[in-house]
């Protein structure tokens, strides 16, 4: 049966080869949404490691346009926003960082673990930033303020930068890195599960926390204060918090935003791709299908002789139909065969390490899925038709 | 000759509805996708109020300090464009240049109210270097600027929020938390367009401290508007000798020893922005990274368009088989049916283009992009007519080879190869 289909397909080759060409950048396209999709879908399922809820974001601007220089009496200003801000009645708790949770901004560091360099991202904060953000600890400790005295830098990690850096090994004790010029040794003093601070949709990296206590007079002041308050706080109090940061600091600038603001806006930032992506190639995929249906409705009218005189000849209406989509699926076959081919290449550009190889691998069955059943839709119709062609019509036709 | 080609065209198309249904949908889709891209980058490139003067302006919009172990890369800071961009302005060549802040993202309370707007500091130049529209007030002068007063121009929207749409003009208001007097209020302007938007536009001297008038890098741009497109290269050349002349007064020569700060039109900033070789033709290469996303999307409908006339050809056999057997050659029904694919994705453009209208109609009036107006003018449809006769001229040429080649005898007895 299918020695013949491939027969007649062969035939009508050059036909046949644009459809193939057609079909084959349909499956492209659904992959790279397909993939797009999905690899949200994986790091959304996945714990984001902290709570934003009911926590304020207040960005610190120190209207000075490089971060690397500061004076000591700014830090001393930090120190006391902090402290005005605690005193506010209605606030929980206040911690501080260099990165706010959600903010597209992040820092980064590299070490050497066994001849392999490993970049991981990090924040500073402090003592008062894992309860804040309810972020939990699987081994080790977290941050107190007694660690500003350690001889060493002292650092939090997240459960995957242990395991990339430290395998199977109790990562607590161990060092990141060997000290060097001008700079103490980092040496783990605890686990998190996770901390993703570019939010859920973003995916997980290897990360770690730098302790920086509030006042410290050997570190740029942070940027951030994180400040916690109840549940049902009404937004009046954030002009009285603004209010009362501008008068400690008037040459200042703060902008206070809740983390459940900055969530929304980094998801949609992240989403629009997928969805503008989405919505075109559902045109793209309907143009197609219409393309399709007319082609094979074309060429179903054609070979009506054909198809008349195999019901001529006792053909069922069923071995009909199952001519008319066969040929169809087998097209599709071929033009998803290419659609492999050119996928299979991306593994070497580390397009499946970057999504995961579950994504890579799930977006690869959608997309074949996907452009399987457009073909069987499009040829259902077709078929129906050429079941119809009454024998007698068949060879009387000229 | 043209007009029995467009009747036959009007004809075939009426003959198979569904067929010329399938093909009006792909084109029309197609189109409507080019369309809003190009309606979109035609939003943020070309010059529109109040940004009239925009093909004759250039900007500096990025510095760069580089040093042995160390590089820093980011909008020029007002130190450097005070002291080496703005003497530019007695060339002749030069007709104004104006240093504006980027837009800042402020939050302002009033009345309880809690009001998020984008803030900008300018010069007075700022004014006369744009075209804005009025609806009250005026814009600032030389000597606000000199006296640091504090006086703010704002735009319809925030005139809305602040006031609830009455009279603003000598109205004060809390910005940042601090008290500006309204002196006018202007037309909005896209925010996209990165060099003139805001909510709020406020004299530079209004800075909380002078710690700006120092700095290098950070927060500014340098706009220079030249008499003519034509003093692009000198303006350039002069701006690099002035960036060389900084080179040897920076103010960390311990970490930075070459700067850079080019003068560019916006697509050249942008495309430069993308990296690649320095000094190398950006403009040129982005341009043909744009043109080739373009064909690279048009791929599958062209394809998809081919098919479907390829199986329309079929139905068509018994026609060209005569005209062949009377004597038309392969060129006069190439030409024949090119044009009746031309006259079909015209149509599909037709339809694209209201669709584009529709589409980009809801995502002004969705607010996603503050104050964006996207519209279809006439640089949009010139464009937009291309792309559907390039579409058209790429999908019809192989089908109409395909059916000239057919032998007239198995044309007229409707066998196909």
């Amino acid at each position: 049966m299918i020695r013949h289909l491939l027969k007649l397909s062969w035939n009508r080759k050059r036909a046949n080869a644009l459809l193939i060409v057609e079909l084959f950048f349909s499956f492209l396209v659904v992959f790279g949404v397909a993939t797009l999709g999905l690899f949200f879908a994986a790091n959304y399922r996945r714990p984001l490691g902290f709570e934003w809820q009911d926590v304020w974001a207040v960005q610190v601007d120190m209207k000075r346009a490089r971060n690397d220089t500061f004076e000591a009496s700014q830090v001393e200003t930090f120190a006391q926003l902090v402290r005005e801000t605690r005193s506010l009645p209605g606030v929980a708790g206040v911690a501080v960082s260099m990165d706010a949770p959600f903010s597209f901004e992040s820092l980064s560091d590299n070490f050497e673990v066994e001849g392999r360099r490993i970049e991981a991202d990090f924040d500073e904060v402090d003592e008062q930033f894992a309860p804040l953000l309810g972020i939990s600890l699987v081994a080790g400790r977290w941050f107190q303020p007694a660690d500003a005295q350690l001889a060493y830098t002292a650092v939090v990690i997240n459960a995957q930068l242990a395991r990339e850096a430290f395998g199977d090994a109790d990562p607590v004790g161990g060092r990141l890195r060997e000290a060097r010029e001008g700079e103490a040794e980092m040496r783990v003093l605890g686990v998190v599960e996770d901390y993703r601070s570019g939010g859920e949709l973003a995916r997980p990296r290897l990360f770690f926390f730098r302790y920086h206590p509030v006042g410290d007079l050997g570190q740029r002041p942070p940027q951030w204060l994180l400040v916690k308050v109840a549940g049902n706080t009404p937004r009046a109090l954030e002009e009285q918090l603004s209010r009362r940061l501008q008068a400690v600091a008037p040459e200042w600038s703060f902008g206070i935003q809740p983390l459940a603001d900055l969530r929304e806006s980094n998801n949609r930032f992240r989403l629009v791709p997928l969805i503008v992506g989405g919505v075109i190639s559902f045109f793209l995929l309907l143009m197609v299908g219409l393309g399709l249906l007319g082609v094979l409705w074309q060429n179903v009218l054609r070979r009506t002789r054909e198809l008349g005189l195999r019901r001529a000849l006792g053909a069922p209406r069923s071995a009909v139909h199952g001519q008319v989509v066969g040929e169809q699926l087998l097209l599709t076959a071929f033009g998803v065969l290419l659609g492999l081919l050119v996928v299979a290449q991306l593994p070497l550009f580390g397009v499946s390490d970057f999504v995961g190889g579950g994504v890579f691998v799930s977006a690869i069955g959608v997309a074949v899925t996907a452009i399987f059943a457009l073909a069987a839709l499009c040829a259902l119709y077709p078929s129906v038709l050429a079941g119809r062609v009454p024998p007698a019509d068949a060879l009387r036709y000229e | 000759m043209l007009r029995n080609y467009l009747i036959v065209a009007w004809k075939v198309l009426m003959r198979r509805k569904f067929f010329t249904f399938a093909s009006l949908f792909g084109v029309g889709v197609t189109l409507m996708v080019l369309l809003i891209a190009v309606a979109m980058l035609d939003h943020v490139f070309a010059a529109q109020e109040p940004e009239i003067h925009w093909d004759r302006t250039l900007g500096i919009y990025t510095i760069s300090l580089t040093g042995e172990r160390r590089a820093t890369n980011g909008p020029p800071g007002y130190g450097f464009l005070s002291r080496y961009i703005a003497p530019l302005a007695e060339l002749d060549s030069v007709e104004a240049v104006s240093l504006v802040s980027m837009p800042e993202t402020i939050v302002s309370y009033d009345r309880g109210r809690k009001i998020p707007s984008f803030l900008r500091h300018t010069d007075a130049e700022f004014w006369r270097l744009m075209s804005f529209q009025f609806l009250e007030g005026g814009p600032f002068s030389d000597l606000d600027l000199a006296h640091g007063n504090f006086v703010a121009v704002i735009n319809r929207s925030t005139r809305e929020r602040y006031f609830a749409g009455a009279s603003a003009a000598g109205q004060t208001m809390d910005v940042d938390g601090r008290s500006f007097r309204v002196i006018g209020v202007v037309e909005d302007v896209p925010i996209l367009r990165i060099s003139s938007a805001a909510d709020i536009w406020v004299p530079t001297t209004t800075f909380r401290n002078t710690h700006y008038q120092q700095d290098f890098t950070g927060g500014f741009l340098g706009l220079i508007l030249a008499r003519d497109r034509a003093d692009f290269p000198a303006i350039k050349a002069e701006v690099e000798a002035r960036a060389r002349q900084a080179e040897k007064n920076l103010p960390d020569p311990e970490y930075y020893q070459t700067l850079s700060a080019p003068a560019d039109t916006l697509f050249e900033s942008v495309a430069r922005g993308l990296g690649g070789d320095p000094g190398g033709a950006h403009a040129g290469r982005l341009r043909v990274i744009l043109l080739g996303l373009g064909l690279l999307f048009l791929i599958l409908p062209t394809v998809n368009l081919i098919n479907i006339n390829l199986s329309r050809i079929l139905e068509r056999a018994s026609e060209i088989g005569v005209r062949k057997a009377f004597g038309a050659s392969s060129w006069t029904l190439v030409g024949q049916f090119v044009v009746e694919n031309l006259v079909l994705t015209l149509l599909g453009g037709l339809l694209g283009l209201l669709l584009a209208k529709i589409a980009l109609a809801a995502v002004n009036s969705s607010g996603v992009i503050p104050y964006s107006h996207f519209t279809i003018n006439g640089r949009v449809f010139l464009y937009g007519l291309t792309m559907a006769l390039v579409f058209g001229v790429l999908s019809g040429v192989y089908p109409a080879w395909r059916m000239s080649r057919l032998h007239p005898v198995n044309a007229l007895n409707g066998r196909f190869s």
